[in-house]
This record gives structure tokens, sequence and C-alpha cells, in this order.
């Protein structure tokens, strides 16, 4: 299940249990500045959600701008929801990837998870990402390519779909355990060239080549 | 950990999936295995499964005690050569039921070491070269095995079953997620040498042990029969399972010297100076068999003699010679264990060994120049090596007693076994004789 972090209180379990309907596990952060929640590993979440009204400090832009900042939660789509009526005082209307204005549905909400996501990774809202002949179904771990399916472990899944979600951008080796991992693994910064091998590997002639080592930086996924 | 919990049901879910292997291995590293239907999984992930922890003691069995295996999600595979039906593996953590670890279990021990050498900075890196025997299938018990071939070193030996033995191996054991460097006829008929990528020690001793069991399923597939075991053929050459062993501090190899004249660096030269320092009380783990030492020290290039050398072949540890612009190549290479070990002790036992000629700083001996190299010797026998191992405080500090003792009382029921066997040898010299 996919986290969801949700900042600010006003509107808080509300959001909550729109989030858990949708199927992510929402975790609500204190809103006394801190940008994680007290519970669980370091893991990025897959969304954040900037419960406006009420935010003084950190202020919504304060807080939006520390988390695009943020070396693990830069790339974390964030949505901006607006109490009744906080369009007229335009605060948080130019943050975020995503705006929303309560009273808000489910549906609404989903619509604008999948806008985010795509503005951040630029990915479907089904969840279904191509690469020529490459599909990656996100909703259920499977890769195929060719129609066929390719059996990946976890982080060699993990590694991929980072890397297909984030084209043409070079990752150093740390960034990708950071991000990737994110948990204490006692591989080492080695660790990620040794999935990289498998991963491409598995990919085959075709799609092997899209992982770009980029010398003494890292590497790069190239083509969306 | 939600998320590989995820991957794995839903996978399952996505591939019809049917039943999954719990794996674990036993004090000697033998592959312990229970299936368990898809309808358990869930239940299997969160709270663990229930067993006998005396099945982790090998023949030599304390008491029975309850202890919960909880799979580990990140090891999730299918099994390839299993085609007719999709059945999928995951390593187990075994833990006591009340969560603590559970000290018997060889995962949890290399894990605890590592985190040692975490604490210190360093990851530590292995590559492996496992040998091992191809023959027809078996016949009676204690019989001499058939060869396949008469191909020797790196013989492309097309008539033989050998290639599509190691074509299929190869593919099995890609699939599982270990890359594989090299593979090549070895020295002795019917031998295979491949060469497994290097990896972090957890995941190459998970893949031993996986690269074990797919290389007897690819042999059974073609009717033969693959062994592990040290020596099989008096004659020829034994099978031997060298280690290719650096520390990493981040994207830094820590072996690796500025000064080309040095073989390795400080920190490189204190870690294998305390490997060699205990290489003799840890002997008892990496050729844990009787018939190991019929390998060890008996000519073939097997080391001897606690050495190590830039040149020779024959030497205990070998260091690579260096490589232009390959800095993150530099490391050493331990020729003295053999593949049927328990890949987690032993791994455990060496990377401990070395921190210890850290952070004591021992000094590295000097070089050996010729092949027949001066120094202490190896164990001669399994006797000697258990009594060293067990009066060994490196051993009993990173192992803890319980497992130790578990050890050794294998070993010692091993030994007192042979003891009162009598063999092919007695009968021969003997019978006549006397």
């Amino acid at each position: 299940m996919s986290d969801a972090w949700i900042y600010g209180e006003q509107g808080g379990e509300l959001t909550s249990r729109l989030l858990a309907e949708l199927g992510f596990s929402p975790h609500r952060v204190a809103a006394n500045g801190t940008l994680r929640p007290p519970e669980g590993d370091n893991r990025a979440p897959a969304l954040a959600v900037v419960l406006a009204s009420g935010l003084e400090r950190p202020s919504c832009a304060e807080l939006c701008a520390r988390l695009a900042a943020d070396d693990a939660l830069g790339e974390v789509p964030v949505i901006v929801a607006l109490g009744c009526g906080g369009l007229a005082d335009g605060i948080g209307v130019a943050e975020g990837h995503e705006l929303l204005v309560e009273p808000f549905s489910a549906e609404e909400l989903q619509a604008r998870i999948a806008r985010a996501r795509r503005t951040v990774n630029g990915i479907d809202h089904d969840d279904v990402v191509r690469v020529g002949s490459l599909e990656m179904n996100l909703a259920t771990y499977q890769v195929a390519i060719d129609g066929r399916p390719v059996d990946f472990t976890y982080m060699e899944y993990e590694l991929l779909k980072f890397l297909v979600t984030h084209p043409r951008r070079v990752f150093s080796r740390e960034a990708l355990l950071n991000r990737v991992w994110g948990y204490d693994y006692y591989g080492g910064a080695r660790t990620v060239d040794v999935h990289v091998r498998r991963v491409r590997a598995k990919l085959g002639s075709e799609h092997a080549s899209r992982i770009k080592t980029v010398r003494s930086v890292g590497y790069r996924w190239e083509g969306t | 950990m939600s998320g590989h919990r995820e991957f794995v049901l839903r996978t399952v879910e996505e591939r019809g999936v049917k039943f999954i292997r719990l794996w674990f291995v036993d004090v000697l590293g033998l592959l312990k295995s229970f299936s368990i239907p898809v309808s358990e999984l869930e239940s299997a992930l969160e709270e663990g499964v229930g067993l006998d922890g005396s099945s982790l003691e090998g023949a030599s069995r304390l008491r029975e005690h309850d202890v919960i295996a909880h799979p580990d999600p990140r090891t999730f595979q299918l099994l390839p050569w299993r085609p007719d039906s999709i059945v999928g593996r995951m390593f187990c953590d075994v833990r006591q039921p009340d969560g603590e670890p559970f000290g018997g279990d060889s995962r949890l021990v290399l894990r605890r070491v590592l985190e040692q050498a975490a604490a210190l900075g360093y990851t530590m890196q292995v590559g492996c070269e496992l040998e091992f025997f191809l023959f027809e299938a078996l016949g009676s018990n204690g019989a001499v095995p058939a060869t396949l071939d008469d191909g020797a070193y790196f013989d492309l030996t097309p008539q033989d079953v050998g290639s599509d033995f190691r074509r299929r191996t190869i593919e099995y054991v890609e699939q599982m997620g270990i890359p594989v460097k090299a593979s090549h006829h070895e020295v002795a008929p019917s031998q295979h040498e491949i060469q497994l990528a290097h990896t972090d020690a957890l995941s190459m001793a998970d893949a031993v042990t996986t690269f074990r069991i797919a290389v007897k399923e690819a042999a059974h597939e073609l009717g033969a029969y693959a062994t592990f075991m040290p020596k099989p053929l008096e004659a020829h050459p034994g099978s031997g399972m060298h280690l290719h062993i650096s520390l990493f501090e981040g994207e830094r190899n820590a072996f690796h010297a500025s000064d080309a004249e040095q073989p390795l660096s400080a920190a490189g030269r204190a870690f294998l100076a305390g490997v060699l320092a205990h290489v003799c009380e840890l002997t008892a783990v990496t050729n844990q068999w009787i018939n190991s030492y019929r390998r060890l020290g008996t000519g073939f290039e097997a080391p001897g003699t606690v050495s190590w050398t830039r040149r020779g072949a024959a030497a205990l540890v070998r260091v690579p010679s260096r490589r232009p612009g390959r800095a993150g190549g530099t490391r050493f290479e331990l020729r003295s264990p053999d593949p049927s070990c328990n890949p987690y002790l032993a791994l455990a036992l060496i990377l401990a060994a070395g921190l210890r000629g850290i952070e004591r700083g021992y000094e590295l001996q000097v070089e050996s120049l010729d092949d027949a190299a001066e120094g202490p010797r190896l164990p001669l026998d399994l006797r000697e090596a258990t009594d060293l191992f067990d009066a060994s405080e490196l051993a009993r500090e990173t192992l803890g007693d319980r497992l130790c003792d578990v050890f050794v009382a294998n070993k010692r029921r091993e030994l007192e076994d042979e003891r009162r066997t009598v063999t092919e040898f007695d009968r021969s010299r003997y019978l006549r004789l006397l």
C-alpha cells in the first residue's frame, strides 16, 4: 500500500478517510515544522497533501518549498487543499503540483492525484507506463516486454520503476540508494551497480541500453 | 516493509503462483524448505510460520523448541525449474516466538556481523568461484561415480552434456537474480566452474545456497548428478569455492592502495592480516567435512599453509595484480573454502576476522614468493580444525556460544562415526598384510 502524508490540521480526518478509500495508507504529519511522520521508515511517500487552511508556521508556501528542496521528498507529488472559500485569499494557490478546494469528493481527489503524478512523474493515471514494447503496471507490480511477463525481485522492480518514472535525470548511486532502498541496507553503493546489471540483463537487448551509465556520476533512464 | 509484502502478494496473484517455498539453512548450511499454499502467504508474511528450532541444528539436535520463520519478502523469486507449476520461494529469518533473534540462525549471524561492519562505515563485497562435479546418475552408495567427459581446463567439449548443463544452470541462476560472470570446464574430468559476480555478503550467501540447488536441479533434468563434495575423485583436483573479498566505504574501495608498491591499502593489509591470523580457527567452518581435508594441502593447487602472494597460484590468499583505472576491483582471493560450507557462517567469520585485524592494527606477514609456501600450516584434518574452532574466542564472539556448541557437536559426531567406519583403505592396506 502506498503511503500518503498529510500536513496540516483542518480537514485532516476527512482527507485521511478519503485517501484510505483510494487505497493509500495515510499518515498525519505534526504541524510543528517537521517533514516526516513520527512512525514508519523513511521511504518517501507516494503522495503529500498539504491542508492550507490554518497553516501558519510554517506557511503553506514555506512547507511546499521545503518539500521540494528535500533530498528524499523532492519528487513527491504535492496536492494543496484549500478550505472552503480559500481561493479568495489566494494563499497556497500557486503551491504544489495540484490544487483542490473543499468540499471535495474521493473521485475528485483521485483525479487530482493522477494529475499531480503525471506532472511529476509523467505517468498516466491508469498507472501503466509504456516505453516501446516495455510495459510496467505500477498497480500490480508486473513488468512485461512484448506482452510476456518478466520477473523482477522487489528491489529490481523498485529501481526500474524509479528510473522509468524519472526519465532523463542523472542519479548518483547514493541518491538511488537513499530513494529506492531507503532503509538500512548493508550492501552499500555497489548494490546499485549490481541491481542495474541484473535489471539490464532482464530487460534484454531492446531496453537494456535505456539505462545509461553516466561515468563517475551515476545512472540515467533514456526514453519515456 | 509494506511495499515488499504488497509486491509479493500482487505478484503471486498476477502470476498464478500456487505454492511458496520457505527456505532456511541449518547450522551446516544445508538447505531446508517447507511449502505453504498461497492462502497462507499473507499471514506468513505478517506473523511468520512456526517450526521446530532443532531442525536448524543438523544431525546433532539438542531438543525441540519452537521458533518462528519470518519470510524475507526481499528474497522473493519464482523458481525457474518448475515450469509446470509456478512456485515462489523466500528465504526466512528465524526468530524466537517473542521476536528476539534465534541464536541458531546462520542468516541472522551474518546480518549481525554486517551491522558491525556498517557501524564502522564498511560494507563487504564478495565474488565467488564455485567448482563442482557433474557425474552420471549415481549408482549404489559409496561407488566411485562415473565421469561424463575427459575434458580439461577451459576445454570446449561440444559432444558432452556439460555445455548444455552449464548453459541451463546459468539461465536458472540468472533468472533468480544471480549474475554469472563466467563459466568453464575445470581441470578434472566432469568438473565445472561457475563464477558469480560480486555482490553484498548476505546476497552472496543467499546466492550460493540458491546456486547449489539450481545446479542440482539442472543436472537432474539432464539425467546427471551434480555434487559439491570437496574431493570426490582421489586422482583429480577437488572442488573449491574461492572468495573474492573487498570492503567498501560508500563508493570507495577501502582496499585500494594509492601507493602502487603496496598490494592493498593500510586497512586492506590489516584486514587480510586478521583473516590470516584467524584462518586456522575458522577452517572448521570454511572446510567443514572430513572429506574437505582430502582436498586441502594435497596438491592440485589447494592451499595447505597460511600464506599470501601476488604471483603464485597455490597460496592461501592471492592478491590479484592491479589493473590501471580499476581501483574499484581491488580485492583479495581466499582460496581455502570449499563449496559445501555454510556460506553465511563462513562469510560472517571471515568478515569478523578481518574487522578485528583493522580494529587491532594487525601487521600483514611477508609475501610468499614461491609456491612451496613457508608458513603455519592449515589444520590437517577435521579433528584438528574442530579443536581449534572450539577454542576460538573469535568464533564464539561472532557466532555465539549456542551456535558454536551445536556446530562442534555435529562435527564431533561426524568424527566419531568415521572413527568407527572400516573403509576401503583399511581393507586394501591391511587385509592381506596382517
